[in-house]
C-alpha cells in the first residue's frame, strides 16, 4: 500500500510543455484513472511516474519519499503496457518469474509465488505456453500477473484494454477492478475511454493540454463537471444558455424561450438579467406532450441503438440531444415538448455573463 | 481450380530451379561417381568411388574440409561480434540516422569482390600499407605476417560478408517491441541483464539467419581466399576449382564439391537444431 504524491510536475520537450505543473495525491489502495484525449499528457504523466521520462521540474513521492531521480528499475513499480510487452521467448511461467528473479527471490519461493499469481490471473493451465500461442485477453492477463507477482508499490496501466475487442474489454474491466480491490494496490490507469475510466475508478482525473481539469469521483465528473470541456469529454452534454429572471434565497428563476420557466434550486450565483450556462445530460431530458411543456421542439433525427433511442431535437435553445426509452417512440419531424429535471441541471463555472455582454 | 492456378504461377520459378539447381546437382552427382579419365580426358567410362576415396585418403585434400569449416565458423563469429553492436545502434537510431547508417553498412556491396580482396592485399602485404608504415616508424624490423594465412583470410571474409550479418540482425531487432525492454526495466532488470535475458534471445531469429548466411557464403567463397590467402590457405573450394580446371579431373572435383556441400549442410543443420526457438 503506497500513497503517491505528484507535486507541480512539469515535463517539457524543448519549448513545448507536455505537463504544465500538475499536482495530484493518490491514496493507499486507490484506483485513479487519468482520462483525456491523445496528447493531453496522461501517458507522459504515467511515464514520469514509472521513470521512463525524466521530469523537468517538480517531484513525485511514494509514501513521502522522493523517487523523482530514481531509475525505473529501482522504483518498485508494476507496469502493464498497451502492447502487453510480454517476453516472447519465455513461457507464461517464465514471464511471471522474471521480476522475482531480478529481485533475487529464492527459487522455491519464486515457484510458489508464480503458481499463486497464475492462479490469480486464471492462467495455471497455460503455464508452459509461449505468448504467441495465447489470445489477446490471455496475454493481457499474463501482463497483469507479471506486474503484480512482484508485489510492487504501485500498479501502472497504460491503456491496457485498447487492443482488445469490445466484449473482451468489458470482461477485462471487471476482472482488473476486482483483482485490484482484492490485492488492494494503489493503481494508476491511463485511458482515453470515459466509460472505462468511470466504471473502474475510485477517482477520475480529467486532463487537457498538460493540465488537470478535474479530479473527482466518477459521479461528480459526470454530473458536476468543472468545465464545459470536461462535460463534453466524459459524455454527451447539452449546454443551455438561459437568462436569469430572478435570484432568490430558494433558487434561481430562469426563463426559457417560448415563455416557460425553470426554477433552479440552490444558490447558484447569477444576477438577474445575466445569462447562465447549464449542462443537461441527454438522459436527463424527457420528451413530453408539446402543449404546456417547458420547451418546444421538433425531432430532427432519430436513431435506435438497442438500449435506448437517440433523438436530435431542434429547439429555440439550439439543437439538443435527448435519450428516450425504447417504450416511447416519436417519429422524425414530429413536434415535441421537452421537460427538464431542474434538480439535475448543472450550472457551468465561468459560464455566467451579462445578457448585454453576450449580445454585444 | 485455385490450386491449379497457383501451380501454374510457380511453374516458371520451378523450371528455373530445376534447370539451374536440380539438374546441375544431378549431373555433378553422376560425375562424382565416374572413373578418372586417362590421357587428357576429363573422366573415364565406368563408375566407381575413386573420387571420394581419393579425397578422404589423401591428407592434403581431406584436411581441407575441417580447415574450411573452421575458417567459416571463425568468420561467422567475427561477423557476429562486429555486426551486433552496429545493428543495435542502427535499430535505436533516429529515422534519419538509420537511413544514413543503413547506407554505410550496405556500401561495401557496391564494390566488386575482386576489387575489395585486392584492396586487402594492398593493405596487408609484406610491403603493404600497414607493414610499410610500421617499419618506417621503426616499430617493427620485419613485416608482420598479415596475409597468406588464416588471419588475413578471416579478416577479409568478415569485411566482405559483414552486411549479410547486419541486415538480418537489424530486422530482428527492429521487430522487437520497444516496450519489451521497458517492461524488463520496470521489473527491475538493469542494462546488461536486459541485453542478456531479453534483447539477445529475442533477436535470435536474426542471429540464426545471419550466421547461416555468412557461414555458407564464407566456406564457398573463392576469390578472397585465393587472393588474400595466396593459395597458402587451402580451402576445399580452392581445391575443387584446382581439380576441375587445372587438373581437369571432373569426377574428383565433383566428389569434393559434393562432400563440401554435405559437410556444410550438416553444420547448418546441427546449428539450426542447437538454436531452435520453440517460441517462434
Amino acid at each position: 500500500m503506497t500513497e503517491v504524491s505528484i507535486l507541480s510536475l512539469v515535463k517539457s520537450y524543448g519549448k513545448a510543455e507536455a505537463l504544465k505543473g500538475i499536482s495530484l495525491n493518490i491514496d493507499h489502495g486507490e484506483f485513479v484513472s487519468l482520462l483525456g484525449p491523445s496528447g493531453c499528457g496522461k501517458s507522459t504523466t504515467l511515464k514520469c511516474i514509472a521513470g521512463f521520462e525524466e521530469i523537468t521540474d517538480g517531484k513525485i513521492l511514494f509514501d513521502n519519499k522522493d523517487i523523482s531521480r530514481k531509475l525505473p528499475e529501482d522504483r518498485d513499480i508494476g507496469m502493464v503496457f498497451q502492447s502487453y510487452a510480454l517476453f516472447p521467448h519465455m513461457t507464461v511461467a517464465q514471464n511471471l518469474a522474471f521480476g522475482l528473479e531480478m529481485r533475487r527471490v529464492p527459487r522455491a519461493e519464486i515457484k510458489q509465488r508464480v503458481a499463486r499469481a497464475m492462479d490469480m490471473v486464471q492462467l495455471t493451465k497455460y503455464a508452459d505456453r509461449y505468448p504467441k500461442m495465447l489470445s489477446g485477453g490471455q496475454q493481457q492477463r499474463v501482463a497483469l500477473g507479471r506486474a503484480l507477482v512482484i508485489e510492487p508499490a504501485i500498479l501502472l496501466l497504460d491503456e491496457p484494454l485498447a487492443n482488445l475487442d469490445a466484449k473482451l474489454r468489458d470482461e477485462m474491466r471487471g476482472f482488473i477492478r476486482d483483482l485490484q480491490k482484492r490485492v488492494g494496490i494503489t493503481t494508476i490507469y491511463v485511458t482515453h475511454d470515459q466509460d472505462e475510466a468511470m466504471t473502474m475508478s475510485d477517482r477520475v482525473v480529467v486532463m487537457f493540454n498538460g493540465a488537470i481539469a478535474q479530479a473527482a469521483r466518477p459521479e461528480d465528473v459526470y454530473n458536476h463537471p468543472a468545465t464545459e470541456e470536461v462535460a463534453k469529454f466524459v459524455g454527451n452534454a447539452n449546454i443551455l444558455e438561459l437568462p436569469v429572471a430572478a435570484q432568490g434565497a430558494e433558487g434561481t428563476l430562469l426563463t426559457l424561450p417560448g415563455g416557460g420557466t425553470l426554477n433552479l434550486p440552490g444558490t447558484a450565483s447569477g444576477q438577474a438579467g445575466s445569462l447562465m450556462r447549464l449542462m443537461a445530460r441527454p438522459e436527463q431530458i424527457a420528451l413530453v406532450d408539446p402543449s404546456g411543456a417547458q420547451l418546444g421542439g421538433r425531432i430532427a433525427k432519430r436513431y435506435f441503438s438497442g438500449g435506448h433511442i437517440e433523438y436530435h431535437v431542434d429547439t429555440d435553445c439550439g439543437p439538443l440531444l435527448v435519450l428516450g426509452p425504447t417504450s416511447q417512440t416519436v417519429a422524425e419531424g414530429q413536434a415535441v415538448g421537452l421537460s427538464f429535471d431542474a434538480q439535475r441541471l448543472w450550472p457551468m463555472q465561468g459560464g455566467v455573463g451579462t445578457a448585454s455582454g453576450v449580445a454585444a | 481450380m485455385r490450386k491449379l492456378r497457383s501451380a501454374v504461377l510457380i511453374l516458371p520459378a520451378a523450371a528455373i530451379i530445376f534447370l539451374f539447381v536440380v539438374l546441375p546437382y544431378v549431373i555433378v552427382l553422376v560425375m562424382s561417381f565416374r572413373t578418372p579419365g586417362a590421357g587428357g580426358a576429363p573422366y573415364g567410362e565406368g563408375f566407381g568411388l575413386k573420387g571420394y576415396t581419393q579425397f578422404f585418403s589423401e591428407g592434403y585434400y581431406a584436411m581441407s574440409l575441417p580447415q574450411t569449416m573452421l575458417l567459416g565458423m571463425v568468420t561467422t563469429l567475427a561477423c557476429l561480434a562486429l555486426a551486433y553492436p552496429v545493428a543495435l545502434h542502427i535499430a535505436t537510431a533516429s529515422r534519419r540516422w538509420r537511413a544514413i547508417l543503413y547506407g554505410i553498412v550496405l556500401s561495401p556491396l557496391l564494390v566488386g569482390i575482386v576489387v575489395r580482396s585486392y584492396g586487402w592485399t594492398i593493405l596487408l602485404g609484406n610491403s603493404g600499407v600497414i607493414n610499410a608504415t610500421l617499419i618506417q616508424m621503426g616499430l617493427i624490423q620485419r613485416p608482420l605476417p598479415l596475409m597468406y594465412n588464416n588471419f588475413g583470410v578471416v579478416l577479409a571474409l568478415a569485411h566482405v560478408f559483414l552486411p549479410f550479418m547486419v541486415l538480418p540482425l537489424l530486422s530482428a531487432l527492429q521487430a522487437m517491441d520497444p516496450a519489451v525492454a521497458q517492461a524488463a526495466r520496470s521489473l527491475g532488470a538493469r542494462r546488461f541483464t536486459i541485453f542478456r535475458r531479453v534483447t539477445f534471445p529475442v533477436s535470435m531469429p536474426g542471429v540464426q539467419a545471419g550466421c547461416i548466411l555468412v557461414f555458407v557464403l564464407a566456406i564457398s567463397s573463392y576469390v578472397t581466399p585465393a587472393l588474400v590467402g595466396g593459395m597458402r590457405v587451402k580451402t576445399t573450394t580452392l581445391l575443387v576449382v584446382d581439380a576441375l580446371i587445372d587438373q581437369f579431373q571432373w569426377p574428383f572435383g565433383s566428389a569434393m564439391a559434393l562432400t563440401l556441400a554435405a559437410a556444410a549442410g550438416l553444420v547448418v543443420f546441427v546449428f539450426a537444431r542447437l538454436t531452435r526457438m520453440e517460441w517462434k
